[in-house]
């Protein structure tokens, strides 16, 4: 094994690692919000909301993750009459369905947060004359996320490595590359070279969580 | 005119009667001691007035105005107005631990926008300086004692220029040689002439700084007057026996 062969496969598997970051960034950046609206709507008083809201995170964390993808690449156009219409590209029909399955974990975590602060934040807030949603945006959410935080971490780095998911519906990201390497080249270095490249993608993601848990530690 | 009217409160969960029947007036400058055994509904009592429990009948009349009269509340912005008249200060403190000593202070007022930032500043300097805490104005709550936690709990309460200020077990949660701190911020404020009403099972601060003392047993008030009739010359029996026991 050469170092010329290491850089050959190299090239292509990073174009692959473009793919799988910029999945995560994508599902993060809009499951995270859309998590904590779940939240709020699985916990509001109105009860078709909150009925509707609890049966999607139910739905969600209760398929599997490559179910859903299958389903949204390749059940949706098969649906008569509208599937012709909901034919999507491969990789937004994967963002897609990443987001609606981990705005469902985040949704669990961030609910986990608001049930682990005390009610005495609530009753304080009361008394001091704070409106409801001064007291969500300024006393709960706050504390919220930073009790989440840690758990969000770990939900993060499996996000990253769920990302190979996107082999079974053909989007070519790194682990795809590496099976082709593996494939042509015969030989199982592709392999390692792409588990590297994974382990540098989640130690780069938990040093910036560990940042943020020592930024926001309130000590 | 008394500045709190308080009759007939009733509550109860179940076939529990937390109160029964409370009737009591707060004078303006007065410092109420309310003492009794655990489960006595005095701390259901104090969080009446301030809406954290509802009644289920009775009347809350605060400054003139009618929290709730005979069972019926008034309307919510009467309710919020009401209650901006008084502080509340809680046993287990409730500081807001995401935000420093000085922002504790300051986050009520900066919404409420009553008053200029400049204003707030200042006032949360001057309060921060009256008990003893400028040293830690930027410290997390986690940092600091539980004593020194509970006066800061008191100066968020009194940034709000409350005509009375409730406190319910302020000490109860404290190391003993931590509540002298908390108890002595209690007694200037007392000498300052602010009207409280303090929940409490320190004996030693409402023989001293009370003016009146109340003794709530299983959901009413058994006896009241003032300290020095009240623990030397105790009519009831059951205050009889709590005293006993408490001052042992």
């Amino acid at each position: 094994m050469s170092f010329d062969y290491l850089i050959s496969i190299l090239k292509p598997m990073l174009e692959g690692a473009q793919m799988t970051v910029l999945l995560f960034i994508i599902a993060i950046v809009v499951s995270i919000p859309l998590g904590f609206i779940l939240t709020l709507s699985a916990g509001s008083r109105f009860k078709p909301l909150s009925l509707i809201a609890q049966g999607y995170i139910y739905v969600m964390r209760g398929t599997p993750l490559l179910l859903q993808l299958l389903f949204i690449c390749f059940g949706l156009p098969m649906i008569p009459v509208v599937g012709e219409y909901l034919v999507l590209d491969r990789f937004v029909a994967a963002c897609l369905g990443f987001i609606l399955n981990y705005a469902a974990y985040f949704a669990e975590i961030f609910r986990g947060g608001l049930l682990a602060i005390d009610k005495g934040q609530y009753e304080a807030s009361q008394v001091l004359g704070l409106n409801k949603w001064q007291t969500l945006t300024k006393v709960i959410l706050p504390q919220m996320f930073r009790i989440a935080l840690p758990s969000v971490a770990n939900e993060s780095v499996t996000l990253v490595k769920d990302t190979a998911l996107l082999y079974a519906v053909a989007v070519p990201e790194l682990l795809h590359f590496a099976q082709t390497a593996v494939n042509r080249d015969f030989t199982i270095v592709p392999f390692f070279v792409a588990g590297i490249i994974y382990l540098i993608m989640t130690l780069l993601l938990t040093m910036v969580f560990k940042w943020l848990e020592k930024r926001f530690k309130f000590e | 005119m008394p500045i709190i009217e308080i009759a007939n409160l009733k509550k109860s969960y179940g076939n529990l009667d937390v109160l029964k029947q409370i009737t009591f007036d707060v004078n303006k400058n007065d410092v109420v001691a309310v003492i009794g055994p655990s489960g006595s509904g005095k701390s259901t009592m104090l969080r009446s007035l301030v809406y954290l429990e509802k009644i289920d009948d009775g009347t809350i009349c605060v400054a003139g105005n009618h929290l709730v009269k005979d069972g019926a509340y008034a309307k919510p912005q009467e309710i919020k107005e009401i209650n901006a008249k008084m502080g509340m200060v809680f046993q287990h403190f409730n500081l807001f631990p995401h935000l420093t000593v000085k922002e504790n202070l300051e986050l009520a007022p900066k919404m409420l926008k009553e008053e200029s930032p400049a204003q707030i500043q200042q006032r949360s300097s001057e309060l921060l300086k009256k008990i003893g805490l400028t040293d830690r104005a930027t410290a997390y709550p986690a940092k600091l004692s539980g004593g020194q936690k509970q006066r800061v709990a008191i100066a968020r309460a009194l940034m709000l220029n409350p005509e009375i200020l409730l406190f319910d077990e302020p000490t109860s949660a404290l190391d003993p040689e931590l509540t002298g701190e908390v108890l002595n911020v209690m007694k200037d404020l007392a000498e300052e002439h602010m009207t409280m009403i303090v929940v409490t099972h320190e004996m030693g601060f409402a023989k001293e700084v009370a003016n009146r003392v109340i003794f709530m047993d299983n959901g009413e008030i058994v006896e009241s007057g003032s300290p020095a009739e009240l623990f030397t010359n105790p009519k009831n029996e059951r205050t009889k026996t709590f005293l006993k026991r408490s001052l042992k």
